[in-house]
């Protein structure tokens, strides 16, 4: 039996201790879950090791030995490493506190890129494209219908969030009609929630039935 | 107890069966049926016809196994179109669960399963007169997301040293030419999640560089506002916008057709299952929603 072989059978054994799920949990699940959860973590930290930290950092640190201390680009491997080698030390608790240094500095670098970042990435262009006219459509009917469907909606669904004043009159009819944008987006993203699960399940059809059992 | 009231008490069991059984009757089905391609897939398609040869383009494998029956077509059409036109393939992974596998899977079987840098098997069997690091290279898998990202845009080799194989990128004619963003048409990335949304947030929005993304169904929705704002030029939605593109590619070239007709999964072929399924899904929800309204007009007459 070639190691190819006994792999397809490994992989359909676990494909079918997931889907007896299905009928009602029992062991071959459970073995199958930890199994998964167990193989992910596993290859996620000897991935980040080989392709990460071996050629990024460690072969760096060796073939730079000697430029060592007057690189900057030597101290800019440094010093994020002490910085994550720090974050363990809340395994230690005497010192447990310097993990919060590593820590503070991570908050806030990525506090600082993710602001730009979801400034001129997301709020202005997506900000900008909600603003819609509403006569440049004039020529194309449908273009001019989903301006008006998109401003209305935008509208409504922003009077839906605004707890402020009580939904009550006019307020409460707009609110309402939010409510409604909302279930049917609701709806759309359920939809393609829908088509890709039964995607996945496409993909182990076709694996069980072509590679597994060879019928397809 | 009548039809329906039956009906809404059925065990969900027997549903799961039904799907399972639909799904291997639309493997066998001998169909074949028609896809519209909409605007945001023929996009991707004109973009790859509009590069001139030798024009590089970069493929970021976002996604993982779990994602595989959706991402993985994507992948493989767009990497056999791009070398069937004779651009260059830069590819690399930012997906810790699976990314990196992926990527090196998809690539073999594109170019040839015996690929094999270490041992100096280069040359791919698929495209005559492609090799690797001439026309196509793989970086491998890189931590850090964001950090990566941005590092990329002008100190690719800082970023990626070595590929996969543990070889200096700087040892292959196209890891020389390629430093960061400028010297890329556009970034296809296939994702799962949120990796996508970065190319377009992050790349796109600081750097230019045009994106394209291929996603998960469930990421869609998410995706098409990104789409509509222009910070993505292409986007292929799920099975269905890999099914599209594959189709459109398919009818132009015949050696993609043969070569993606010897593929055990395939977009076009998963898409006629997925009808199948669909249609049975639409089907009960029909039929569950008849008997609710029954059910709820017998109690109310009671």
């Amino acid at each position: 039996m070639s190691p190819e072989t006994i792999g397809i059978w490994v992989a359909a054994f676990f494909t079918l201790s997931i889907f007896s799920f299905l009928y009602k949990d029992n062991p071959f699940f459970r073995f199958a879950e930890s199994v998964f959860a167990g193989v992910s973590l596993g290859y996620y930290i000897w991935q980040t090791f080989d392709q990460t930290v071996v050629p990024n950092v460690i072969l760096k640190l060796v073939q730079d030995k000697p430029a060592a201390f007057v690189s900057w680009d030597w101290w800019t491997l440094i010093i994020p490493m002490l910085l994550g080698l720090i974050l363990y030390m809340r395994y230690v608790p005497k010192i447990a506190w310097v993990n919060r240094f590593a820590l503070a500095i991570y908050v806030g670098y990525y506090a600082a890129v993710e602001m730009m970042q979801k400034l001129q990435g997301e709020v202005l262009p997506q900000s900008a494209d909600t603003i819609v006219s509403l006569t440049h459509g004039w020529g194309e009917i449908g273009v001019w219908f989903g301006a008006i469907v998109s401003t209305i909606g935008v509208l409504s669904v922003l009077v839906y969030f605004f707890f402020s004043a009580e939904h009550k009159g006019f307020v409460g009819s707009v609110s309402k009609v939010g409510i409604w944008f909302l279930m049917i987006s609701f709806g759309a993203a359920f939809g393609y929630t829908i088509m890709g699960r039964i995607s996945i399940l496409v993909g182990r059809v076709v694996f069980l039935m072509s590679e597994w059992l060879k019928l397809g | 107890m009548g039809f329906f009231q039956r009906l809404l008490n059925l065990d969900r069991r027997w549903l799961y069966l039904l799907v399972g059984i639909i799904a291997i009757i639309g493997l066998k089905a001998p169909l074949k049926l028609p896809i519209k391609v909409t605007e945001e897939v023929q996009a991707l398609y004109d973009r790859v016809e509009s590069l001139e040869p030798g024009d590089v383009i970069l493929v970021s494998f976002d996604y993982g196994p779990s994602t595989a029956p959706e991402n993985d077509p994507m992948a493989d059409v767009l990497i056999r179109h791009a070398l069937t036109r004779d651009l260059r393939v830069v590819a690399l992974a930012l997906y810790p669960i699976g990314g990196a596998a992926e990527g090196i899977e998809e690539l073999r079987r594109c170019v040839g399963e015996d690929l094999n840098p270490s041992e100096g098997v280069l040359a791919s069997s698929v495209f005559e007169g492609k090799s690797y690091g001439v026309d196509y290279i793989y970086l491998g898998y890189k931590d850090g997301g964001l950090a990566t990202m941005r590092q990329m845009n002008d100190r690719l080799h800082e970023t990626f040293p070595a590929d996969y194989f543990g070889t200096p990128i700087t040892d292959y004619p196209l890891g020389r030419d390629v430093t960061g963003y400028g010297d890329v048409a556009f970034c296809f990335s296939v994702a799962t999640g949120i990796i996508g949304e970065w190319w377009a947030n992050l790349v796109n929005a600081q750097y230019g560089l045009p994106v394209a993304v291929g996603c998960t169904a469930v990421s869609a929705p998410k995706y098409f506002a990104y789409y509509k704002a222009g910070q993505m030029f292409s986007l292929l939605g799920g099975l269905k916008g890999a099914a599209e593109y594959e189709g459109l590619v398919r009818s132009n070239y015949d050696r993609i057709e043969e070569l993606t007709n010897a593929d055990v999964y395939n977009a076009s072929k998963a898409s006629v299952i997925q009808a199948f399924v669909y249609s049975l899904i639409t089907f009960f929800i029909i039929l569950g929603n008849i008997g609710f309204l029954l059910e709820r007009r017998r109690q109310r007459n009671l």
